[in-house]
């Protein structure tokens, strides 16, 4: 008995080198981007791009064989962005890249439809080659998951040779991680939400972040269907609920008010949206969003169809990009939902 | 059967603040075994199921006046839920001026079992103003044919891997591997002669891992080979595999996770290496003499975890 210890006794000098722990960084992803008319095209097609993939290098980390490598210099805040639209376990995206940035959108039975946009400047490095512009499926919640691994900078590639998305850390020689994801061809083309605003001045208001979730999970105890109405003598955004109960919001604007950024509704405005997709649309706010409390803008298009757009900081960590207020439009990742009405009862929808 | 014997302030603490929470997270009921000079804190070595843990403590590590005799050449053992244990540790530590904490084994007629005594394990601790009486239930002492088969259990635990590497930073790395959990259940592990300890998880949507490189070893190592700094992490490993160079197996991510709650015991290091042919992982924890950097030869913890697949072993 003892044996261990008298090991450890015997064997282990003190501190002989500082041994760092690993970094890790993490970002962006890539996609096929070309439009199937059916799967044995997508097959046929798929099966070319990897051979051609593993043709052209034995390395999956060929530079010239990938249609995207991008860096990222901390992942936190696209993982806020992510999350923000993960309204369900088990969720289904597609990314879009270009040369502009990556899009990721998910979306709910032709119902509710989410953009995340993540410009290329949010990364410290953007080098994109493809042609058109890829597109490939995954799932959300891996995505996320993979990037939670890494707690500082990420190099982020596609595709792998077998089409994968690659993760990798940078920046540390004695610690490293990777992830690669499989993607998957879209099943679908994603449903091309079809928001034209209405003629004239578009209905719209801007509200900040924190009151419109708030306002919206007090709805949650009607649940149901939620009218949404515009009214613009007195300007007032008013929710109602009806379900188990009625529950009714008002919203009154005022210039220079704490809650209300903007208004802009010339005719009365009214819709009805599922409570479930219309929750969704704040529920997965991340703390920091609700902190740093921007504004929610929503507009109702031509149809009743809903847009609420919010913004995430995406920081540099340890970076002061903030100058009274004022952040660089850099530094800022898009969301956008589309909601669709549940019925077009406008009272005057011009 | 007789034990009896006084908890010194650093043991009482030793066991409130460090160990009895610790193990508690591997598993809430445990063996508690004491013999003439040592007393252990054992999970899972009567069975092959779940993690192994063996926590060793030199009696004088926390006890004094250390008194015990039984008929099995004065080596006691029961089971023991530590859940209740820390309850009382934490009790005892509560009475104001307790200096005198004692412990021993006792059968009392206990208030739901009328016929027949049942053996506790009684702390009394006696303060300026008052007294605490704690009677913590325990199991039936193990029968000498069982203590044998625990002692011989706990034997075959003290093999050694041949390579051991030092995690460097216990909460982190516990934190990167809170992580893996999320994406699969299933943990390869390698540990190369170099120092490489390469943590992998492959299911079929995804395959993520994490390295951490040039790791302080114990036991054999062996120089790094030319050529292999460009090469990726899964393909390091592979090649050190075909080598003869590093070991892999696979394990439960849980039960990686429960070993890495070992550090609630605060140790000042920890080692993970694999045994021969892959039997099990094990997971040594290295406590030092406070206030220096020499090994605490009273204390010792390591765990065992049981291989699903042996890999390269």
């Amino acid at each position: 008995m003892g044996f261990i210890q008298e090991y450890l006794f015997n064997n282990f000098e003190p501190s002989r080198t500082s041994v760092r722990i690993p970094v890790v960084t993490l970002i962006p992803l890539v996609a096929f981007g070309y439009t199937f008319l059916n799967s044995e095209d997508a097959t046929s097609f798929l099966r070319k791009r990897i051979r051609a993939r593993k043709k052209m290098s034995s390395s999956p980390f060929n530079n010239e064989a990938l249609d995207l490598v991008c860096r990222l210099e901390n992942v936190q805040g696209i993982v806020d962005a992510l999350t923000s639209v993960k309204w369900k376990k088990l969720q289904d995206a597609v990314i879009e890249l270009s040369e502009h940035g990556i899009v990721l959108i998910v979306e709910e039975t032709g119902c509710l439809q989410a953009k995340v946009y993540l410009k290329r400047e949010l990364f410290v490095s953007y080098e994109y080659t493809a042609e058109g512009r890829p597109r490939f499926g995954l799932s959300l919640g891996l995505f996320i998951d993979c990037l939670n691994m890494f707690s500082t900078a990420v190099e982020i590639r596609y595709p792998g040779s077998d089409m994968q998305l690659i993760l990798k850390s940078v920046g540390s020689q004695y610690a490293c991680a990777y992830a690669e994801i499989r993607t998957r061809i879209p099943e679908t083309i994603s449903w091309d939400c079809d928001f034209e605003p209405t003629g004239g001045v578009p209905v719209t208001f801007t509200i900040k972040s924190a009151g419109l979730k708030e306002a919206i999970d007090d709805l949650e105890w009607p649940g149901s269907s939620i009218q949404i109405i515009l009214n613009p003598d007195p300007p007032t955004v008013t929710f109602r609920g009806d379900g188990h109960g009625d529950l009714q919001i008002d919203l009154p604007y005022f210039p220079n008010s704490d809650l209300f950024m903007a208004f802009q509704c010339r005719h009365p405005v009214s819709f009805r949206y599922k409570y479930k997709f219309l929750q969704a649309t704040t529920a997965n706010f991340p703390n920091n969003v609700i902190k740093d409390n921007r504004g929610s803008k929503l507009t109702i298009g031509r149809g009743g169809m809903l847009k609420v757009q919010h913004l995430v900081t995406v920081a540099k960590s340890g970076s002061h990009n903030e100058y009274r207020g004022y952040q660089q439009p850099g530094r800022i990742a898009y969301i956008e939902f589309y909601l669709k009405p549940e019925e077009e009862e406008s009272i005057h929808d011009s | 059967m007789k034990f009896k014997a006084f908890l010194t302030d650093n043991g009482v603490n030793l066991l409130e603040k460090r160990f009895v929470p610790s193990l508690d997270k591997i598993g809430r009921i445990c063996h508690m075994y004491l013999t003439r000079d040592h007393v252990f804190l054992l999970h899972n070595l009567l069975n092959s199921d779940g993690i192994q843990s063996i926590a060793q403590f030199r009696k004088e590590a926390l006890f004094e006046e250390y008194r015990i005799s039984s008929q099995n050449d004065d080596c006691i053992a029961f089971t023991i839920d530590l859940g209740l244990l820390h309850r009382a540790l934490r009790s005892s530590l509560s009475i104001a001026g307790g200096e005198r904490r004692q412990i021993k084994l006792v059968k009392k007629l206990s208030a739901g079992c009328t016929n027949q005594p049942m053996p506790f394990l009684t702390f009394e601790t006696k303060g300026y103003k008052s007294a605490l009486i704690q009677d913590v239930p325990i199991s039936k002492p193990l029968s000498r044919t069982d203590v044998l088969e625990l002692q011989a259990s706990l034997d075959t635990t003290q093999d050694l891997p041949q390579t051991l590497v030092q995690v460097p930073d216990l909460n982190q790395f516990q934190h990167q591997v809170d992580r893996l959990k999320h994406i699969g259940d299933l943990l390869d592990v390698s540990i190369t002669q170099y120092g490489d300890l390469h943590l992998h998880v492959s299911t079929t949507l995804a395959t993520v891992g994490t390295e951490f490189r040039k790791l302080r070893i114990l036991g054999v190592q062996a120089n790094i080979p030319d050529g292999s700094e460009g090469l990726s992490a899964r393909t390091r490993t592979e090649q050190a595999i075909q080598r003869g160079e590093a070991l892999s197996v696979q394990v439960s991510i849980k039960h990686f996770l429960k070993s890495l709650q070992c550090h609630l015991t605060k140790p000042n290091a920890a080692f993970y290496g694999i045994a021969p042919q892959g039997a099990c992982l094990t997971a040594i924890f290295q406590f030092f003499i406070p206030g220096t950097q020499q090994t605490d030869r009273s204390i010792s913890l390591h765990c065992r975890l049981p291989v699903l697949d042996t890999g390269s072993g």
